[in-house]
């Protein structure tokens, strides 16, 4: 075991030794930092709650999108779920929070799809990248099995992705204190829930709505492991990866019609189809798509294996 | 001799329906210096690839001090120092760390060592430079470098001397002498030039078509001369072809000023004596082949080592 771990270190090296990766989270930062400045409007939003007086003025907010509601009628349900919003906050007393950190982070978990971005084109470059460069030759002629040199990259890859995770939330969370500040160490959040508005931690929301997230992540970074070790070029697998995670869906959509949809990669890695209550097709339950992503996981990782450990190294 | 380092029992490799190396059998002892020789497309990378397991048999085995690569692959390679083909090493990583990235990969390779095996291949100057910024030469040494790392008894040099000064190629001749004597290390060094590697190697197998056709002693070959062809440059020329002819009864060709003929490695001195005796002035007198070349010329039978 001692020199699997010497084995992920070297890969470590590897990758945050080079510049590219730094530019990589110069690239988050810049975003975050971006968006800090966009969110400021929502902060003056909850501003106007920020007094003893925010009861009255939840109630003036509501005869006003009444009274707009009877002018034009374009905006219906948007205006409504305001209204039913507002009567929560009156209903079950509690004031609305000021815009904070917490708030930003949590809004911010869409960046989620720019780490999975960036975790694959690590992936498809960890083995690719020996190839390219000629150093595999010297990388395999050492008292280590092939297995081990795989095994400690991928996991290479996972830590990638578990680093630049805990960046986005750091960062964000620490861009937000200094633009918003920080309300509470447990804050709540009034959300649209699947059965309407709940008072719900945000702490909890930041956990579920960047996990959901992460099973397309691992998949995909997965998928592009796999294809980088098979044809041991990087711009391919990164090509592929990125098509399927974008047309994902429409991929779904399109063979919708078939019995055999539902064993689809794309139509399991969404989890919140279990959490609203709502599957995509019929018969699929969290146990059936647990299954159903377990099999492409391990078909991708064996693939990989195999094409690693058992080709031969030859000239280019 | 003594036990063999490696030895290679019936080698095959076919790849698709094409066999490409046929039945390979020699060996390497400790302390010897191989000389690995053949025309490009030959086989010889090929057969490297084999050896450190980059490659796969189709048939036969690789021992290395007893340890098959086939069964016992770790036990094996962990004796094998080597370069196939260029030297890469990760360009944007110091000389320091390319070597440190490959000390964490074996077992008992200390920071002493890498001083080491650094100031043996003269590297301390570069060495906390990038890679990437090293000239042929020096990536080279940092190949051997990191061949040397875990001590090995067997070190396999891919064409060490590709791309290197005249220079470059004497310091290399120097340390794998060394290694070779000191450390009782056996080196194995592939090339397609013979006149490059012939001065430092004390046995040279030749392969052609993926079949070893010959394996001749360096000491041997040259110890039993015949003929040898010199290059003579005298003056005045006509008179010293005409002494040639009289005392020696030599018909030397005149080309460029120069004297070309065949004669006894013994008789060389006593021509010269001659040439003095009659006053002709000789500026230089060269071999232009060596017995080695002449006979692997004839065993390739045709002009194709160059």
């Amino acid at each position: 075991m001692g020199n699997f771990f010497q084995l992920l270190f070297n890969e470590q090296v590897k990758l945050y030794i080079r510049k590219s990766t730094w530019i990589m989270y110069i690239l988050i930062a810049a975003l975050v930092i971006g968006l800090a400045f966009l969110s400021n409007y929502a902060v003056e939003q909850a501003e106007k709650y920020q007094n003893d007086n925010w009861r009255q003025t939840l109630q003036d907010e509501n005869t006003e999108i009444k009274e707009r509601m009877e002018q034009d009628n374009m905006t219906q349900s948007f205006q409504s779920s305001q209204i039913e919003k507002n009567n929560f906050y009156l209903e079950n007393d509690i004031q609305p929070r000021s815009y904070d950190a917490w708030q930003f982070v949590m809004e911010n978990k869409f960046l989620l799809s720019l780490v999975s971005l960036l975790t694959i084109i690590v992936a498809a470059g960890i083995v690719a990248n020996e190839f390219k460069w000629g150093t595999i030759k010297l990388l395999l002629i050492r008292p280590i099995t092939r297995t081990k040199i795989l095994a400690s990259k991928y996991v290479s890859v996972l830590l990638f992705a578990l680093f630049t995770l805990l960046f986005v939330l750091l960062f964000s969370w620490i861009i937000g204190a200094l633009f918003f500040g920080i309300n509470g160490m447990d804050p709540h959040i009034v959300l649209n829930q699947s059965e309407g508005y709940a008072h719900v931690s945000i702490i909890e929301q930041i956990i579920k709505g960047y996990g959901l997230q992460l099973v397309t992540l691992v998949m995909m970074a997965t998928f592009a492991f796999m294809i980088s070790t098979i044809f041991r070029q990087s711009s391919l697998a990164i090509g592929l990866a990125i098509f399927l995670m974008l047309s994902g869906n429409a991929i779904v959509g399109f063979f919708s019609d078939y019995e055999w949809a539902k064993y689809i990669l794309f139509a399991n890695t969404d989890m919140n189809q279990y959490i609203n209550g709502s599957p995509m097709f019929e018969g699929m339950s969290l146990g059936f798509s647990i299954a159903v992503l377990a099999v492409y996981y391990v078909i991708f990782l064996a693939v990989s294996w195999v094409f690693f450990t058992k080709r031969d190294v030859a000239g280019h | 001799m003594t036990e063999p380092a490696m030895e290679l029992i019936d080698v095959k490799k076919t790849i698709g329906k094409k066999e490409i190396i046929k039945g390979l059998s020699f060996e390497i002892h400790k302390g010897e210096v191989f000389g690995f020789i053949g025309p490009n497309g030959a086989g010889k990378t090929t057969t490297i690839r084999m050896m450190v397991g980059l490659m796969g048999l189709s048939g036969g085995d690789v021992q290395i001090l007893g340890n098959s690569i086939n069964s016992d692959y770790k036990a094996a390679i962990r004796e094998v120092g080597a370069i196939v083909e260029n030297p890469e090493m990760y360009s944007f990583m110091t000389g320091k760390q390319n070597l440190g990235h490959y000390a964490r990969m074996i077992p008992g390779v200390t920071k002493k060592r890498i001083q080491e095996v650094i100031s043996l291949v003269g590297l301390e100057m570069p060495i906390n430079e990038k890679a990437g910024k090293y000239s042929l030469g020096m990536r080279q040494r940092l190949g051997i470098a990191q061949a040397l790392l875990h001590k090995p008894s067997v070190l396999i040099l891919d064409e060490p001397t590709n791309g290197l000064d005249p220079a470059g190629i004497r310091e290399i001749r120097q340390y794998i002498r060394k290694l070779a004597e000191e450390e009782n290390v056996a080196v194995i060094i592939s090339s397609h030039l013979l006149s490059e590697i012939e001065q430092m190697c004390d046995r040279i197998g030749l392969i052609k078509n993926g079949e070893m056709i010959a394996i001749q002693d360096v000491n041997a070959a040259t110890a039993e001369t015949t003929a040898v062809e010199v290059e003579m440059e005298a003056a005045p020329i006509d008179r010293a072809a005409e002494v040639l002819n009289k005392e020696y009864d030599i018909n030397a060709t005149v080309a460029n000023d120069r004297l070309s003929l065949q004669v006894e490695r013994d008789t060389i001195p006593k021509i010269i004596q001659t040439f003095v005796s009659h006053d002709i002035q000789i500026y230089q007198v060269t071999m232009t082949k060596s017995s080695l070349e002449d006979k692997f010329f004839d065993l390739i039978g045709e002009n194709t080592i160059g």
